[in-house]
């Protein structure tokens, strides 16, 4: 279970892997949450994301869509997600605490999520993507 | 250069029919030999994918500082016809309506060299950086002021001076904003950020003109060989990229509904005229007049720091222009001869509109319109006017900048952020950001060359040169 920042000239592109599709998402939202905030994240505060969508790529993209708008509009700063998906339906409980200057400028603003060559693959050693966030 | 691709000038050449399937025109895109060393095999896939999509006209275009985004490429100009064409949030991106603005002053190199407190300043009173937040007070009945008349707004409320509107793109507003269709989400995140300027390649420059090109078009632009500028470079923050966000969903379901064959999601669209492409194109238009207005609240700040340093009037610093280069438009433009209104997307591109032109302001009618474009942190930047070959060629369309040849990745890895730093102090520019890594991830070696970039624009014709100007100070995200 993992996720790596791979060369991308103009914008940050992830490679994620995982054993499931639950920690699949989970390690692109720390990633996502990484870029833009940096490694000195903790816990504390709680926040729960239900959606629902048309196909598991758009489901992503749309949780991580989400996240962007909760951790601006509240100012939190996420370390960890509790992921449960059932078929097109997600649920996911986000641990965060609030935006702290000293710990969170490092990183970059994440503009969006983009969905070009947003695929989801599966074979037996689990889950994988690359996926491009728009800086 | 790649395989398959054609040579056609000087720095032309033709992505032709059949380079992926579905191409209803060539593409065409301006390069010099040296600079397509950098080019992608990436971008040039997404320059091909942009002629697949219905209604594009004369070719799909791309600029010298093309490189790989995502849906069209970086540096990508295409025009559809308003009837039969599509508008796409992939030819426009995020960020709608990043763009960026040059105030001139009356202060010389003398003035302003060395003054640390200046770029202090700056930093202290201009928003910048991830969580930033504005100490304006923006109620909901502002934030449609913004997203309805833009910097008109913002003049309205005393940041600025009626001058300034004449020297926007578009007056400072687009007409044909569309609030409804800016959902509540993008709102709320519009509302505590008006007048931040971001991060990644978002800045504010003190800079100073280095070099003439063109004394007549830099006469009429108020720029002389010494004088300091300030440049700002934002968009729509949060607001436009929600509202991209939203619109991306909504067209995904409009681009089956109206059986519109696409080679990547991220070039969801719809027709122009349907209702689905008209909301995108109102709600697209309400965010590009927040980034007006965004800029000209910027512009406000910085010209008061100017002020209470230097002692120098507020209207000794006009609007040299602002500039948008994250846009769709409604344009008339000359095809086969006729005057035809066609929907242009420009996506890392400037407007660059020539002399004659509607929508330029009298006193600059005979030179064209300035295009600014910037250049990375400790690089020049550029002034180039418009020009009747663009509106011939390029649908009145320049580049917009440098253009990453170099990932963040790697940056971070070869580049140390203080060592940056240090310098460009040693070449007399003063910088401050919130974070070392913004510094690595936007350093001068990430990029193209910014002359190269110009030169080949110039060459081309599709807009010249008047004035280079080079950084004393910046302040980043």
């Amino acid at each position: 279970m993992s996720f790596e920042e791979i060369p991308h000239t103009a914008d940050v592109k992830i490679h994620a892997s995982a054993p499931t599709l639950e920690e699949l998402f989970s390690e692109t939202f720390k990633a996502l949450m990484q870029v833009m905030y940096g490694t000195s994240r903790h816990g504390g505060t709680t926040r729960v994301i239900r959606l629902e969508s048309t196909d598991t790529e758009s489901l992503l993209a749309d949780f991580l869509s989400e996240v962007l708008f909760v951790s601006e509009v509240e100012g939190l700063v996420f370390s960890g997600a509790g992921i449960r998906i059932n078929g097109l339906f997600l649920v996911a409980e986000l641990d965060g605490e609030p935006f702290d200057p000293a710990r969170h400028s490092g990183g970059t603003e994440v503009k969006g999520i983009s969905y070009s060559g947003l695929d989801i693959l599966h074979d037996a050693n689990g889950y994988m993507l690359d996926i491009i966030f728009d800086v | 250069m790649l395989e398959g691709i054609n040579r056609v000038g000087m720095h032309e050449w033709e992505v032709p029919v059949g380079y992926v399937p579905g191409m209803r025109v060539a593409g065409r895109f301006f390069l010099s030999e040296s600079l397509a060393k950098t080019l992608e095999p990436g971008a040039v896939r997404q320059l091909a994918n942009v002629a697949t999509l219905p209604g594009i006209l004369n070719h799909a275009l791309a600029m010298p500082d093309i490189h790989w985004g995502y849906g069209f490429p970086i540096g990508g100009v295409a025009a559809f016809s308003v009837e039969k064409g599509v508008i796409s949030p992939g030819g426009v991106g995020f960020d709608i309506n990043c763009g960026v603005r040059l105030l001139s002053t009356p202060l010389l190199h003398k003035d302003v060299s060395g003054r640390r407190d200046l770029i202090d300043e700056l930093f202290r009173t201009v928003p910048t950086g991830v969580g930033a937040k504005s100490s304006l007070k923006v109620s909901s009945q502002s934030l449609d002021g913004m997203m309805i008349k833009g910097a008109r707004w913002a003049v309205s409320e005393g940041y600025g001076v009626e001058r300034d509107l004449m020297r926007c793109e578009e007056g400072g507003y687009m007409k044909t904003a569309d609030t409804r269709s800016v959902s509540a989400k993008a709102k709320q995140r519009g509302i505590p950020q008006g007048g931040t300027l971001g991060s990644g390649n978002h800045f504010l420059e003190i800079q100073e003109v280095r070099e003439i090109f063109d004394p007549d078009a830099a006469r009429a632009f108020g720029l002389s060989l010494g004088q300091v500028c300030c440049m700002i470079h934002c968009g729509s923050r949060g607001l436009g990229h929600q509202v991209c966000t939203d619109h991306l969903k909504i067209l995904e379901s409009a681009t089956k509904k109206y059986h519109i064959t696409i080679p990547d999601r991220q070039l969801a669209c719809a027709p122009v005229t349907s209702p689905e492409g008209k909301a995108y194109f109102g709600a697209m238009a309400a965010s590009a007049n927040y980034a007006w207005a965004n800029r000209q609240i910027i512009s406000h700040t910085a010209r008061q720091v100017l002020s209470k340093i230097f002692g120098i009037g507020y209207e000794e610093m006009p609007l040299v222009y602002d500039v948008a280069h994250n846009v769709a438009k409604i344009e008339e433009h000359t095809l086969d001869g006729k005057g035809v209104e066609v929907c242009v997307h420009r996506k890392g591109a400037t407007r660059a509109f020539g002399p004659g032109t509607r929508d330029l302001p009298g006193d600059l009618m005979s030179i064209g319109q300035p295009v600014i474009i910037p250049g990375s942190m400790g690089t020049s930047s550029y002034v180039l006017h418009g020009t009747r070959l663009a509106m011939d060629r390029t649908f009145g369309s320049t580049c917009h900048g440098a253009g990453r040849i170099m990932s963040r990745t790697q940056a971070k890895k070869s580049l140390n952020g203080r060592e940056i730093i240090a310098n460009l102090l040693k070449e007399g520019i003063i910088v401050r950001a919130h974070s070392e890594n913004a510094i690595a991830d936007e350093a001068p070696g990430v990029y193209k060359p910014s002359d190269e970039v110009v030169n080949v624009v110039h060459e081309v014709g599709i807009s010249r040169l008047v004035a280079r100007l080079s950084p004393l100070g910046v302040i980043k995200g």
